[in-house]
């Protein structure tokens, strides 16, 4: 059993070779993880995490406190949620693996995904910062059926210029997310902040299309080529 | 692409195409999984370009990396290659100019601007070329990250962030402008209300709510006296990831407090209220305890900030996988301090402290550089615990015990350092 897990481990590297560097740290599943994904690359790759395992909860706490001056900006629910992740399964006692119940598709709420992983980066009204660009506005969100898709699926990496502006950073890869959440994200982001207005006739994203884009796998760099393909 | 690579949710089918993919059968013996793991390791060189392959990524998107002691202890003055390094923001986008080793580019460099204002009747702003036309001045130095050793403190209770060993550390010679002439020569004319002077970075948060890099030092503070504005790290411009084209130099204070890619000089009643200065890289003022001080609880008048470096001394050979045999075999390192006073003694044990002999100590390059030491001694077959403990001429030595000063960031470990051989 031991072995088994020692053999998963090293699949798990292996099988996300080619992705970014900071992709490399997976945690274990549990609730909340998906949120620390989320959140926590804004700044730093997960190898901050993985190497403090083992600490106590009440260390864990001043970590979130420590990472609140470094611009870590989540609700109070939301912190308690990772909290409890981390002084659980990164905690001096974590409990053996165990998979997590595959959430109810028509349970999930594209405003929540967004709200969870999304907002570090894009800001929660969609309009970005200097460094990341804008969601709100962006006509590259109706370039294709499946472009979103790719990139939240997948990654980017690569200079973009968005509504004028230039950009140079990567967006690591959400894969970890479910088919039903990445659609309802893409269609939470399709339809706010008016961009509804942005094109017509829109489909909105099926579970579907999300599992067919999943099974072509693409680098962050391929996902750059294809948008500019698409321009 | 499977979905979920995490948990023990794979089927045969997924788990089969993975285990090929990772050219894995089963029976796998531990010595190949620890060479499939070694390919997976990120390649410090696309982090870093110019880092050594050899080094260990501590955090690849912050650009945290430090040095094996087997690189480390080949050069007099470590190499820009292998040189440990820490940045506090993500390397990316508008800040990927600095992922390089090689020194920033004419635009840059030209574009440079040195400003120095705050509480000063005649704010200032200089160029490169302006420092550049200045008497330089060397220094020899160790530099070492605040955080190095911080996974020995774990013996007591683990403590939250990278797990540096001893590799965030190197010996360099910096070249530049004298800080307190040049703020001299500037004629600022600074208030009588201006107590501390506060160093800018360049660098920046990946977020509007984050708090910039800044480190205040008393003006009054004689380490001050010894500082520079380097432009030249080991006789060429600064590569930019260690702070090129100017960083601030503070001989014998640890890493932070040597300002990379510096922007401003701040004449300021109070020191910064950066996080950098106000709550991280501090020291209790008193021991503490697990449990009784948190990470967040460093206040500016409980706490101190990681000012001047704790003496400290490395075995840098024999180190556990040299091969070394029993018998007759040279125990040598290095120590240094904060330059205040001379280190006098290096006591060596190759027996887990039962018995202790001095090592020959070698003159250093400068107060702050590192003094090599060394002694010969006798390893017995089997398990040696080899120890070292440096002292100085004000009396200042490392606790035999590292843990007595274990505090929740991890920070100035300078415990005895021990390394166990198998002969």
């Amino acid at each position: 059993m031991r072995l088994l897990a020692c053999l998963l481990s090293v699949m798990l590297l292996a099988g996300t070779a080619g992705v970014a560097a900071q992709d490399r740290f997976n945690l274990p599943d549990g609730p909340g993880r998906d949120l620390i994904y989320g959140q926590c690359r804004t700044c730093h790759d997960l190898q901050s995490l993985v190497d403090s395992a083992g600490i106590s909860r009440r260390a864990w706490n001043a970590v979130l406190d420590n990472m609140r001056g470094f611009g870590l900006r989540v609700s109070d629910q939301q912190r308690a949620q990772i909290l409890d992740y981390l002084a659980t399964y990164l905690g001096p006692n974590p409990p053996p693996a165990a998979p997590v119940a595959e959430k109810p598709a028509e349970t999930v709420d594209g405003a929540q995904v967004f709200a969870d992983q999304c907002i570090g980066c894009h800001q929660e009204n969609g309009a970005g910062t200097q460094d990341f660009p804008p969601l709100a506005g962006n006509h590259d969100l109706f370039l294709a059926p499946d472009f979103p898709v790719v990139v939240v699926l997948h990654g980017m990496g690569g200079p973009v210029d968005v509504e004028g502006k230039h950009f140079d950073n990567e967006m690591p890869s959400f894969d970890f997310l479910a088919d039903a959440e990445i659609a309802a994200v893409v269609n939470y982001v399709r339809s706010s902040w008016g961009n509804d207005g942005l094109a017509s006739g829109v489909e909105p994203v099926a579970a579907d299309t999300v599992a067919t884009a999943r099974s072509k796998a693409m680098t962050p760099e391929e996902v750059h080529a294809y948008r500019a393909s698409l321009k | 692409m499977i979905k979920r690579l995490t948990g023990s949710g794979l089927s045969r089918r997924e788990f089969g195409l993975l285990a090929g993919a990772a050219g894995l059968t089963f029976g796998l013996s531990p010595a190949s999984v620890r060479s499939v793991l070694a390919q997976e390791a990120p390649n410090p060189a696309e982090i870093i370009a110019g880092k050594s392959p050899d080094m260990i990524v501590l955090n690849a998107q912050l650009g945290v990396m430090e040095t094996p002691l087997k690189l480390l202890r080949d050069h007099a003055h470590t190499p820009k290659d292998v040189m440990f390094n820490r940045l506090h923001f993500p390397h990316e986008g508008d800040a990927s100019w600095y992922a390089t080793t090689e020194p920033p580019g004419a635009p840059r460099r030209d574009d440079w601007r040195l400003r120095i204002d705050g509480l000063v009747e005649r704010p200032r702003s200089v160029t490169i070329a302006d420092l550049e036309g200045m008497d330089q001045a060397k220094r020899v130095m160790v530099i070492q990250c605040a955080g190095n050793g911080r996974s020995y403190y774990a013996a007591k209770e683990k403590v939250a962030g990278g797990q540096w060993k001893n590799g965030g550390m190197g010996n360099i010679e910096w070249e530049g402008v004298p800080l307190k002439a040049f703020l001299d020569d500037q004629k600022l004319v600074p208030s009588s209300l201006a107590h501390w002077l506060t160093a800018h970075g360049w660098d920046q948060p990946a977020t509007f709510e984050g708090s910039g890099f800044a480190k205040s030092y008393r003006l009054s503070d004689p380490a001050l006296d010894n500082a520079i504005l380097a432009l030249k790290m080991n006789g060429e411009p600064i590569p930019a990831v260690h702070g090129g084209p100017v960083r601030l130099i503070i001989p014998g204070y640890y890493g932070n407090m040597n300002v990379k890619f510096v922007t401003t000089l701040l004449f300021e009643a109070q020191q910064s209220p950066s996080a950098f200065q106000s709550v991280g890289y501090r020291m209790p003022l008193v021991p503490v305890e697990p449990g009784q001080f948190e990470a967040n609880d460093y206040t500016i008048y409980n706490s101190v900030p990681t000012y001047g470096q704790k003496i400290k001394s490395v075995i840098f050979s024999p180190l556990a996988d040299d091969g070394a045999k029993a018998g007759d075999v040279e125990i040598s390192g290095v120590a240094f301090n904060d330059g205040l006073a001379t280190i006098t003694n290096v006591a060596v044990s190759a027996d887990g402290g039962s018995t202790w002999q001095s090592a020959d100590i070698k003159a250093p390059e400068s107060p702050w550089a590192w003094y090599h030491w060394s002694t010969k001694a006798k390893l017995a077959s089997g398990t040696n615990k080899l120890m070292c403990r440096a002292t100085d001429a004000l009396g200042r030595t490392q606790p035999l015990d590292g843990l007595t000063r274990w505090n929740p960031r991890g920070y100035e470990w300078n415990g005895i350092d021990v390394v166990e051989i198998a002969a």
